[in-house]
């Protein structure tokens, strides 16, 4: 790992990543999701006999009534959350700057590129990321589109007669159809790919805490968002009216 | 002159008023006059002359005494003009409005590969038994086993041939005795009972024998067509003679009949019986459960209900729209259950609880009956095979009771229901969907303008038989299997004895030759199509309806209401084993929610698999780098 003999004496500064509100948000939803996926597939599962052990599982919650309510409260804590963020989102600028941050650009597109051809060996190098990389805003965008049919179709099946009347032509039996195939894709997603990336991955394994403080090492902005830590750099010592670092560009 | 003139007036008038007053005569037992107890019925029997009117009355002693005769016996008290109009004897009549279609007669003949569905009534899917070549003679001796007589049984013959042997047997009388006998040794399908005497034509006899105090032997099938029975030859040993029991009848040679005005279930269910092989286990009648409303402690005519003119409801939501019965509109399932009634309140009759229907969305009651969610056999991942009583001759002597024995009725199948008028469904929905029976018509016909009309029996029994005679018969009953190479030829033997262009109609498809004399296959010709009948029976509890436990009972890609497999019963060989989804029987595309779900399998792998391919790829830097690190 090539490093600046400046930067390297500093290797042990952390940088604040994310502040307490959107720490917050990202804990109430992984708490709410993992709820939903804890008490959904059992429920999805009752009543099929080649899933036999989900009767088991409806026994420890006591019921399948227990079992839906908790699965009704996680839902509506999700709700909560998703209203929360997009509040979060227009109204503070926090929340602004952070979703401006995530739009896609241009910039993605050749990162994701020049990704795949590192990691076929033709390249030596890794892209160098900002603030985000591009698979940290699919992350975030999944999200989005995860949130949007799971609250979406989740209501459809909680107030199918409410549904009926204002939406017949979407059914009941759609809604839990999209409602499980989601929830499916959405399950795989946070526990394959984003437990690797963020705790799974050799570098971070056996995971991070960054969702409890939201602070990142260094190394880890020198390794993940070179960009936004040379921003920063940049910004510091311009406040301080210091000549900036000229070492920029990628790293391994 | 203007005497004359005012005397044939009178005349006239006083001719067409006695006749009103003989027809308008209400009888002792055609009205009741509100007592519940039971009627005792000690009465004379009373035999028919051989002018069709009253005859003597019957001496059980006399060396050979006539079958007493229902028409004259009951009609003393029971308007028997008007009981005949009920909808058990009315079938006939081309004026009586046919209703939701009901299960049809079902011809079947294994030898020629034929099963088709017979019915006086005009069911769409139905042929007229004179459109096979059946007269109402004939049709009685197969059928009026299963039948209480009247209709058909009590047409004169008109064929030369059959006349004669109609003044032997005589005709099939409504047997009154059939449903309103009380007693225990009222005999329908035993040994010497109804069904048998009808076999042997002693339709006369067929209702006397049926009953506790007398036996019937002989055939009148068996002596010749001069034979008299109203002057028995004492030589004619096979000539069909009735004996009664001396000691039934009294000193007046009464006869105390233990007859009741509701009929026990007991007496229905002998033409109204089936058995569906769901599972191996509840393949016999005791292993299975029966209808909700039974247990509860409902009879059979709690709900099918009927006065003198028995005319009876048959218990379908838009009856009333085809029956005079009063009660038609409120005998439905939701008129026990959900009607609120105009005047006073309806639901919840005879303990009727009302359903809430709580998370159901309300689009179910639009398209589906009742009977979609809480009748017939639990839909399994395909239809099985169903008996009936007037199908498979159940409850008679020397029943195939192998499963497999035709005719093939398959259920349940989940159809749109027919005979709905578009009217009272509004919304643009077409008729409700219902769980069926099912039974794919097999026979050969003429295919004239597109039409295909069905060859008489007599002549397929003579053309195919002989191109067929090498067929081996299970002894299951089950179809031969017939190869195309013998369509053809009996294709090629039919056309000239038919004079038409012959074609052969069996499992969904219609089977002709083409121009090189090839066998072609019409998938969607229209006289293939199945013939379907609602189920009504067995009602499940509530508990056990489609839906209760989970939406997914019918929701779900592998749910049998649209994914379930509907057996097309075919004898042609390599055609049998074939099925089609139950939503095709309904004429519906397949669910939205099948397609989403293929574009979710396609989107979950995809993006799955991008995604582990990035993972793997990171990983696979990750060690080549480390693997550097170590090399230098």
């Amino acid at each position: 790992m090539r490093q600046t003999s400046g930067i390297k004496a500093e290797e042990r500064e952390l940088f604040q990543r994310f502040g307490l509100q959107f720490r917050v948000q990202h804990t109430l939803l992984f708490l709410s999701t993992i709820t939903l996926i804890v008490t959904g597939v059992p429920l999805w599962c009752m009543g099929r006999p080649e899933y036999s052990w989900s009767q088991a599982v409806v026994n420890t919650f006591g019921s399948i009534e227990t079992m839906r309510y908790i699965h009704r409260a996680g839902a509506a804590v999700l709700i909560l959350v998703s209203i929360y963020h997009l509040s979060y989102t227009v109204f503070t600028k926090e929340g602004r700057r952070e979703f401006i941050e995530l739009l896609p650009r241009q910039k993605d597109v050749s990162d994701v590129t020049i990704n795949s051809l590192y990691f076929l060996g033709l390249l030596k190098y890794r892209p160098s990321f900002g603030r985000y990389t591009y698979y940290e805003k699919f992350d975030y965008w999944a999200v989005y589109w995860g949130c949007v049919i799971m609250i979406g179709t989740g209501l459809v099946l909680w107030f199918p007669e409410v549904a009926v009347k204002y939406v017949p032509w979407f059914t009941y039996a759609l809604g839990a159809e999209v409602h499980a195939d989601e929830a499916i894709l959405a399950a795989l997603s946070l526990f394959i790919w984003h437990f690797y990336n963020v705790h799974f991955n050799p570098s971070r394994f056996p995971g991070t805490l960054v969702w409890w403080h939201g602070k990142i090492s260094r190394e880890e902005m020198m390794h993940d968002h070179v960009l936004e830590y040379y921003k920063k750099v940049l910004a510091q010592t311009k406040s301080k009216g210091q000549k900036a670092d000229p070492q920029s560009g990628t790293t391994m | 002159m203007k005497k004359e003139t005012v005397a044939t007036v009178g005349l006239i008038l006083a001719f067409f008023t006695s006749i009103y007053a003989q027809e308008g005569q209400e009888l002792l037992g055609d009205r009741s006059d509100g007592s519940r107890a039971i009627s005792v019925h000690l009465i004379p029997l009373y035999a028919e002359n051989n002018d069709r009117e009253k005859g003597e009355q019957i001496e059980p002693g006399a060396e050979f005494a006539m079958p007493f005769s229902t028409h004259w016996t009951c009609g003393e008290c029971h308007s028997y003009e008007l009981v005949k109009n009920g909808w058990h004897f009315n079938s006939v009549d081309s004026n009586v409005p046919p209703g939701r279609p009901g299960e049809p007669w079902l011809y079947f003949a294994p030898k020629l590969c034929i099963q088709i569905p017979l019915s006086y009534r005009q069911w769409p899917g139905t042929f007229r038994p004179a459109q096979v070549g059946l007269t109402e003679f004939q049709f009685t001796r197969i059928f009026g086993r299963h039948t209480p007589g009247g209709g058909p049984g009590e047409m004169q013959a008109t064929e030369v041939d059959e006349i004669g042997r109609q003044f032997v047997s005589g005709t099939l009388e409504i047997n009154c005795l059939a449903c309103h006998n009380a007693h225990h040794g009222q005999d329908m399908g035993g040994p010497g009972g109804y069904a048998v005497q009808v076999s042997r034509q002693n339709f006369r006899w067929a209702a006397a024998a049926s009953c506790e105090f007398a036996s019937v032997k002989g055939s009148a099938a068996a002596v010749t067509e001069t034979y008299d029975p109203f002057l028995p030859d004492p030589d004619e040993k096979n000539a069909p003679r009735v004996t009664y029991q001396k000691e039934a009848f009294n000193e007046n040679n009464e006869v105390l009949l233990q007859i009741v005005r509701e009929v026990p279930n007991q007496r229905c269910y002998y033409c109204h019986s089936d058995l569906c092989y769901s599972q191996p286990e509840k393949a016999e009648k005791w292993a299975s459960d029966e209808d909700i409303h039974l247990t509860a402690g409902l009879k059979c005519v709690d709900c099918h209900r009927n006065g003198v003119e028995h005319n009876i409801v048959r218990g379908y939501a838009e009856e009333s729209a085809n029956s005079s019965n009063p009660l038609a509109a409120t005998s439905s399932c939701e008129g026990c259950h959900l009607s609120e009634g105009k005047d006073q309140p309806q639901a919840g009759r005879l303990g009727a609880p009302v359903p809430k229907h709580t998370g159901l969305p309300p689009i179910h009651l639009k398209k589906l009956t009742c009977t979609a969610c809480h009748s017939g056999p639990w839909p399994g991942k395909k239809t099985i095979l169903t008996k009936t009583s007037r199908a498979h001759r159940l409850g008679t002597p020397n029943v195939n009771k192998a499963q497999e024995v035709l005719p093939h009725i398959v259920s349940p199948v989940f159809a749109r229901q027919g005979g709905q008028p578009q009217a009272q469904l509004g919304d643009g929905l077409a008729g409700k969907i219902a769980p069926h029976k099912v039974i794919w018509p097999a026979y050969w016909g003429i295919l004239e303008d597109d039409q295909v009309k069905p060859i008489a029996l007599g002549v397929v029994e003579k053309v195919v038989g002989k191109v067929f005679a090498d067929l081996e018969l299970p002894a299951t009953g089950d179809w031969p299997k017939i190869t195309k190479e013998k369509i053809i030829e009996a294709l090629k033997a039919l056309s000239p004895a038919a004079a038409g262009e012959a074609v052969y109609v069996a499992g969904g498809k219609l089977y002709r030759l083409n121009d090189s004399g090839e066998l072609a296959e019409d998938l969607d010709h229209p006289a293939a199509a199945p013939y379907m009948w609602p189920i009504a029976h067995n009602v499940r509890p509530a508990a056990q309806s489609l839906g209760a436990r989970r939406c997914e009972d019918c929701h779900s890609p592998e749910a049998s209401f649209f994914f379930g497999k509907v057996c097309v019963d075919s004898p042609v060989q390599a055609k049998d084993g074939v099925f089609r989804e139950m939503m095709d029987m309904y004429e519906v595309d397949g669910p939205v929610y099948v397609r989403v779900n293929w574009f979710f399998k396609l989107l979950i792998i995809g993006v799955m698999t991008l995604l582990i391919l990035h993972i793997m790829g990171d990983l696979y830097r990750r060690v080549m780098l480390l693997l550097a690190k170590r090399a230098k």
